[in-house]
């Protein structure tokens, strides 16, 4: 197959799920910064809750990079 | 370096086993000399306060998580669980930082030993949770009430290796390939970006671990209070007149 193309099928899952979940980051952390500036006092709780959060989006994203991996390496990059 | 190693223990397996062997020689390396000599009950000093510290945050969350139980028993057993997999997981994220060309890989860059990882936190959660609540408590935790809820703990082990893996992983691979092309200068820059994931990353498998167990040592008494009305008065209380 076109090589170009192999690469593409590699590169693209990891871009669209990077993109999303940037996404999803950018809503967590604007929230939470909102929360922190609003009650400073609960700020140690709410960063605690937003990196639960954040990981728990991020996971997503290391999926599609495990997949992309896995792709990766049958097509031999 | 190949990058496809990630997968196979085959290989290298011998970084791996020499790397973690050599994170955990430096954990307890550290951890006697923050506990030598002499430590006292009062204010402490010194060494001492470093120790506390550190070990301070876990027995927060455990003191959190032990309402409804033998307070002393919960925390003095669950303080050990999680720092343990803190500081293992920290110390093996910072290996990436010595300068020499093998011994600079994580451990945790590899699948083998993240997948290690989860398996036994959520082992250890459930045998933790039979600890405290009976196993037949820990086994009614798996079907009630989502009778399926017994998937979560695999998908656990997935997502809390997988987490691990990806980040440190993939940071490492992006320095190797990075350091191909400019082996000067912008690796620092990668090294110095790289130590946010690693302290990140060791919190967030605690932090989840520990929100796990939490749910599943979670005590039924507490439902009483939850029935209480606005602001923990008993509702048939009579409202106060002022």
């Amino acid at each position: 197959m076109n090589p170009i193309f192999m690469a593409l099928v590699a590169i693209v899952p990891i871009a669209a799920g990077a993109v999303t979940a940037a996404f999803a980051m950018r809503k967590i952390s604007i929230t939470a910064l909102d929360g922190m500036t609003r009650q400073p006092e609960i700020a140690p709780q709410l960063f605690t809750a937003m990196l639960i959060g954040m990981a728990l989006v991020e996971a997503l994203a290391i999926y599609t990079l495990v997949v992309t991996l896995v792709i990766a390496g049958k097509i031999g990059v | 370096m190949q990058l496809g190693d990630v997968w196979t223990v085959t290989t290298t397996g011998w970084v791996v086993l020499a790397n973690a062997v050599l994170a955990s020689a430096v954990l307890v390396g550290l951890g006697a000399f923050l506990a030598r000599g002499k430590l006292s009950s009062g204010v402490p000093e010194g060494r001492q306060v470093l120790g506390e510290f550190a070990v301070d945050f876990f027995i927060k969350k455990a003191r959190d998580m032990a309402e409804g139980h033998d307070r002393a028993r919960v925390v003095g057993t669950v303080t050990p669980f999680l720092g343990t997999f803190f500081f293992l997981i920290l110390f093996s994220n910072l290996i990436v930082l010595i300068p020499l060309p093998v011994v600079n890989r994580p451990p945790t860059s590899f699948f083998s030993v993240t997948l290690a990882l989860a398996l036994s936190a959520v082992i250890g959660n459930l045998v933790l949770a039979a600890r405290f609540k009976g196993p037949g408590g820990a086994l009614k935790h798996l079907f009630w009430p989502n009778p399926m809820q017994w998937v979560s703990e695999f998908t656990d082990v997935l997502s809390l290796s997988l987490r691990l893996f990806g980040n440190i992983g993939g940071e490492y691979m992006t320095l190797v390939l990075v350091a191909a092309v400019v082996p000067v200068g912008i690796p620092l820059i990668l090294h110095a970006l790289g130590l946010i994931p690693s302290f990140v990353q060791a919190l967030v498998f605690t932090l989840l671990t520990a929100s796990f167990l939490a749910s599943a040592i979670h005590h039924e008494e507490h439902k009483k209070k939850a029935k209480r009305g606005l602001f923990g008065r008993k509702r048939s209380e009579p409202v106060a007149q002022s």
